[in-house]
């Protein structure tokens, strides 16, 4: 999802000539909090209500807009927008393209959206991330791997010490696994109930090893009330293919998914911690 | 007499008259004249300033935006930087300014400057 998907539309604009009190009317009537400032169909500023509060009415929009306006292009991620809005500390992004505005999102517009899609429980990402971040990585180097872990008998937990003590253990097998992740490099989200997943830039060696130590983890940890805690891994490594060629099968980011996911299960069938499916090659393509 | 002509002559009709006042003389040019302080809260702000200043006297002045509790800019008469350094004339120009203005004021100075010069020579 881009931001352009949440917008705020039509966007209202004002000129950087027109007066605060111009300013205080306009957005009174247009009930909204904020103006992108514009000379010549150019981004030049922004003045919010906040900047107009104790200004005087004559003062013109040009001395009270503020000039370091933080902006993003329409195609801009969700989270690359959440990235900016925490790293300044502001409550909105104009969108922008040729230099002109073309849209507004918010910070409370913003993290609607993305509640949408953090899990709630865990606080981990949900599974969409996992497509985006591959289609990232793919994009910025050649390599990338999917670990799937899955719990084992996580229904049992559940069916002895009921959910809400389920859930419990569920938080706190997220905290375990998020601090083995490395920032920029692993990605981390819940899949799907008792079911994990790790998109990282690691090559698939490495990545196994990665895997290795997110069950042992999970073995070693000391789990409330003596509960016994395990998962099977499963990990399939991906390669962008160079090019459309005829021959060689090319795969998708969700193949590759699919093919960690089958890989945790063959794990568990046979009682080992980690099972590597292999390498393919891979399509940026999104599916 | 009838009723109604009686109330006539006791109450006459009121009379209204304006006054027209002029007051001639001669527009101040530049309005600004050596040193204009606009206060942050003034009606007009720094950009306004320099919208104005460059209209009415291109190329003349300078505009200096300020970090100062009570003033958002000073604009400065350029032939003034002629005669004393900036760094000089400011903080005298400030001083003095916050004696007497507000953030809500504009506050225009004059500015005379007067160097003495005492050279010696050969004879």
């Amino acid at each position: 999802m881009r931001v352009q998907d949440i917008m705020s539309q039509p966007l209202v604009t004002i000129s950087s000539d027109w007066s605060v009190r111009d300013a205080v009317e306009l957005m009174d009537r247009m009930k909204i909090g904020s103006l992108p400032v514009v000379e010549d169909e150019r981004l030049v500023g922004i003045v919010t209500s906040r900047d107009v509060r104790g200004a005087h009415p004559n003062r013109l929009v040009a001395d009270v807009m503020r000039m370091d306006v933080v902006t993003v292009t329409p195609e801009s991620s969700l989270w690359e927008a959440k990235e900016l809005l925490e790293q300044h500390g502001i409550e909105r992004l104009v969108l922008v393209e040729r230099d002109s505005p073309v849209g507004i999102v918010t910070k409370s517009r913003l993290y609607a959206e993305l509640g949408k899609h953090v899990d709630s429980l865990t606080g981990l990402e949900r599974a969409g991330l996992l497509q985006r971040k591959a289609a990232e990585l793919l994009k910025q180097g050649e390599e990338i791997t999917v670990i799937f872990l899955d719990l084992d008998d996580f229904g049992v937990i559940d069916k002895e010490y009921g959910h809400v003590f389920g859930d419990e253990i569920l938080m706190l097998v997220a905290k375990t696994l998020r601090g083995l992740m490395t920032d920029d490099v692993d990605c981390l989200c819940r899949y799907a109930g008792d079911e994990f997943a790790v998109v990282t830039a690691r090559p698939l060696d490495e990545a196994k090893q990665l895997a290795l130590r997110m069950v042992t983890a999970l073995r070693t940890e000391s789990w409330p009330r003596g509960v016994k805690v395990t998962g099977s891994a499963g990990v399939a490594g991906g390669r962008r293919h160079p090019g459309r060629q005829a021959g060689n099968e090319i795969c998708t980011v969700s193949d590759l998914i699919s093919m960690a996911s089958l890989a945790s299960t063959s794990a568990k069938k046979d009682r080992k911690p980690v099972v590597v499916a292999g390498k393919v090659e891979l399509t940026e393509e999104v599916s | 007499m009838g009723e109604k002509e009686a109330g006539q002559a006791r109450f006459p009709e009121p009379t209204r008259k304006g006054e027209i006042i002029l007051r001639l003389s001669e527009f101040e040019f530049p309005p600004m004249q050596d040193v204009l302080l606009t206060g942050r809260k003034a009606p007009i702000g720094p950009e306004a300033v320099r919208r104005m200043v460059e209209a009415l006297s291109p190329e003349q002045y300078e505009i200096i935006r300020l970090e100062h509790p009570l003033f958002d800019a000073v604009v400065l008469k350029k032939s003034l930087l002629k005669l004393l350094p900036r760094e000089k004339l400011l903080p005298i120009i400030l001083e003095e300014g916050e004696r007497v203005a507000t953030e809500n004021t504009i506050v225009k100075v004059h500015v005379s400057v007067v160097i003495h010069v005492s050279r010696a020579v050969e004879l």
